[in-house]
């Protein structure tokens, strides 16, 4: 920053407009003061707009996860996750062999067989096949979703 | 609902007494009480898995233990906590701002999400821990679990087993909506961390403080997305390791700010691995900046004891708050189970890889440049500020976090995955803590800012500072006064 007169003087690591010298210790404390004001002003706008801005992104996000659609869709998904819960639960015997035949829903039915039944690695050890069919007219159907349970 | 609320005031009411022993009085301890039970469910599931018994017995020997420990320490040492702090009016202000901003992205737990990740790791482990000794090892050893990590750490599945015992197992969102009060937990300890860097300033520097800490707080569920409130355990290892840093890192030396930063490091060890191993790297930091290193190596040759004695000390600063999380991964190690991440080895050549990783990383770092301009614009205009504050030197926190991104850049460079699937699926995850961490840094310049814009003739009382502080002398805003650098 230049003074008036086109040259600058040095306080610490900053550079401050007005007089080199002459005017005395509490006019360059003046100028120090109005520096280190700016200083701060600046700093305190280039963090707040950045996190304005997050939390900006997070009311937005808030509101599209609580839209009616959003939340229909988490409830349907939660319900047929339950529905096939309980039929893994009642259409194969506590403890039973299975091996998932599903690679789209593997994960899901091993999840879901927990504590029920046990997951086998490959075929050859398993009692029952699983896995999951589209049909919504079956009865029993968990949303779109059928279990399909084999004995091998 | 009520559920999620018994389970979390369960988990706080039994993680209490060890947070007020830690924490003293504060708007933290508020935050700090639940997290500390689930780590209190996740120490429990270590003997459940090596020694054998349920997750409620041991969790119950675990708490009765931890709490027994604390009454006999304030018993024999007539340490009791102080009365109620004068500006505890201030407190309760501060934690009804950072819970309220908290209430915002809990709302979404209105809708029942749960996350591909909640499903397939978290709820499959929570049921396994739920249900005992030898459904838990029998499920980690069995090759058709391989799909969910089997080696994760158990904080997560301890918490949500924990729900399980209580309300039973037929609502799963149970335990993924604990997992999301979790969050929100470990995220207000980094709220309350930011509102006490201006705890000690004016009334305006306390109300921006305590405004700081709940933006953060919002940051942190902004930067996770669905992850914040689906179940996902991304945002818990990660704010939890973020509140080790400003608690460690950036507020004052001290015993409470030390030990609220070994349980959040403790914390985000037992939550991912990847919270283990930045949870490692910020307690080494920790551990330097309370144990400095001198730099004399004559003077360490002359005094070998003493210099071995720090060393010692340096070293347990880092074990001792690992210990639970270390624990789980070695008897994890030691039944050989393992993940899938590292067991091939890639095709593509760690050019590829590194670059893909590079790009991948920065598309979800875009707040590096605002915090660096902050952080250039607070060293020249407030570093004196900060330093009279008492608070950390910045490169702990940016040491920190680049540490946390080099160890993630270098797990997926070494990984076995195809880098873009896996870049794809998880990276927007991986660098929530970076991302956090900035955040943060940026929210504790703006309090410092904030102070130093108002003071006129001396440098701000912040957090920690001695009420007394000097005059400003020139040039306040280059330097601080010599002997008092931050550490």
């Amino acid at each position: 920053m230049l003074n008036r007169r086109g040259r600058a003087d040095t306080v610490g690591r900053v550079r401050l407009a007005g007089p080199v010298a002459g005017d005395g210790a509490p006019v360059r404390a003046g100028r120090r003061l109005v520096a280190r004001r700016i200083g701060c002003a600046a700093i305190i706008v280039a963090a707040a707009v950045p996190l304005g801005l997050s939390v900006h992104h997070e009311l937005q996000a808030t509101a599209a996860f609580l839209r009616p659609a959003s939340v229909e869709r988490a409830a349907v998904a939660d319900r047929q996750e339950e529905c096939i819960y309980r039929t893994i639960r009642s259409d194969l015997p506590r403890g039973a062999a299975v091996y998932i035949d599903d690679p789209v829903h593997v994960q899901r039915l091993a999840e879901l067989s927990t504590l029920w039944a046990v997951p086998q690695p490959g075929p050859a050890t398993a009692q029952w096949t699983i896995s999951l069919a589209r049909d919504f007219h079956r009865p029993g159907d968990c949303f779109g979703l059928v279990l399909v349970v084999r004995r091998r | 609902m009520t559920e999620l609320l018994v389970v979390i005031v369960g988990l706080g009411v039994s993680g209490f007494l060890p947070a007020l022993a830690a924490a003293g009085p504060s708007p933290v301890t508020v935050f700090l009480a639940p997290l500390i039970g689930a780590g209190m469910t996740a120490v429990a599931a270590v003997p459940e898995l090596g020694v054998g018994g349920s997750l409620l017995a041991w969790y119950l020997v675990v708490a009765l233990a931890a709490n027994g420990a604390v009454a006999a320490w304030w018993l024999t040492a007539r340490r009791f906590p102080s009365p109620a702090d004068p500006r505890w009016g201030w407190s309760a202000a501060t934690v009804a701002v950072v819970l309220g901003a908290l209430i915002i992205p809990l709302a979404a737990l209105r809708a029942p999400m749960i996350g591909w990740d909640a499903n397939s790791i978290w709820l499959t482990h929570a049921l396994m821990v739920s249900g005992g000794h030898r459904e838990l090892l029998t499920g980690l050893e069995n090759a058709a679990y391989r799909f969910s990590n089997p080696d994760y750490p158990p904080l997560v599945p301890a918490a949500g087993a924990l729900a399980f015992a209580l309300f039973g197992r037929g609502d799963l969102h149970v335990a993924t909506g604990t997992t999301v009060l979790l969050n929100a937990c470990a995220l207000g300890v980094v709220g309350a961390g930011i509102a006490a860097v201006g705890s000690g300033g004016r009334q305006l520097t306390r109300i921006g403080a305590a405004a700081a800490g709940a933006a953060v707080c919002l940051a942190g569920f902004a930067v996770s997305g669905p992850f914040g409130v689906d179940g996902y355990a991304d945002l818990l290892w990660a704010a939890a390791a973020a509140g080790a840093v400003i608690w460690g890192l950036v507020l004052p030396l001290g015993t409470r700010a030390l030990a609220v930063a070994w349980i959040c490091a403790a914390a985000a060890s037992l939550t991912k691995n990847e919270g283990l191993t930045t949870a490692l790297a910020v307690l080494v930091l920790i551990a330097f900046r309370y144990r400095p290193v001198t730099l004399s190596p004559l003077r360490e040759l002359r005094t070998a004891w003493p210099a071995a004695r720090e060393w010692a000390e340096r070293a347990a600063f880092v074990a001792l708050p690992a210990l639970p999380g270390l624990a789980w991964a070695g008897l994890i190690r030691l039944r050989g189970i393992g993940d899938n991440f590292f067991s091939s080895s890639s095709a593509q050549s760690l050019v590829t890889r590194a670059g893909a990783t590079a790009g991948g990383m920065a598309a979800h770092l875009a707040v590096v440049p605002a915090a660096a301009a902050v952080l250039l614009a607070g060293c020249c205009f407030a570093r004196g500020d900060r330093e009279r504050a008492r608070l950390g030197n910045p490169a702990w926190l940016w040491a920190a976090c680049l540490a946390s991104l080099a160890i993630i850049f270098g797990t997926y460079v070494a990984g076995g995955y195809e880098i873009h699937v896996w870049l794809t699926y998880s990276v927007n995850r991986t660098t929530i803590f970076a991302q956090l961490l900035l955040y943060a840094e940026l929210a504790i310049w703006l309090v410092v800012a904030l102070d130093g814009a108002f003071t006129r003739e001396r440098y701000p009382v912040l957090a920690g500072s001695p009420s007394s502080a000097g005059g400003l002398p020139a040039g306040g805003c280059s330097s601080g006064p010599a002997g008092s650098r931050s550490r």
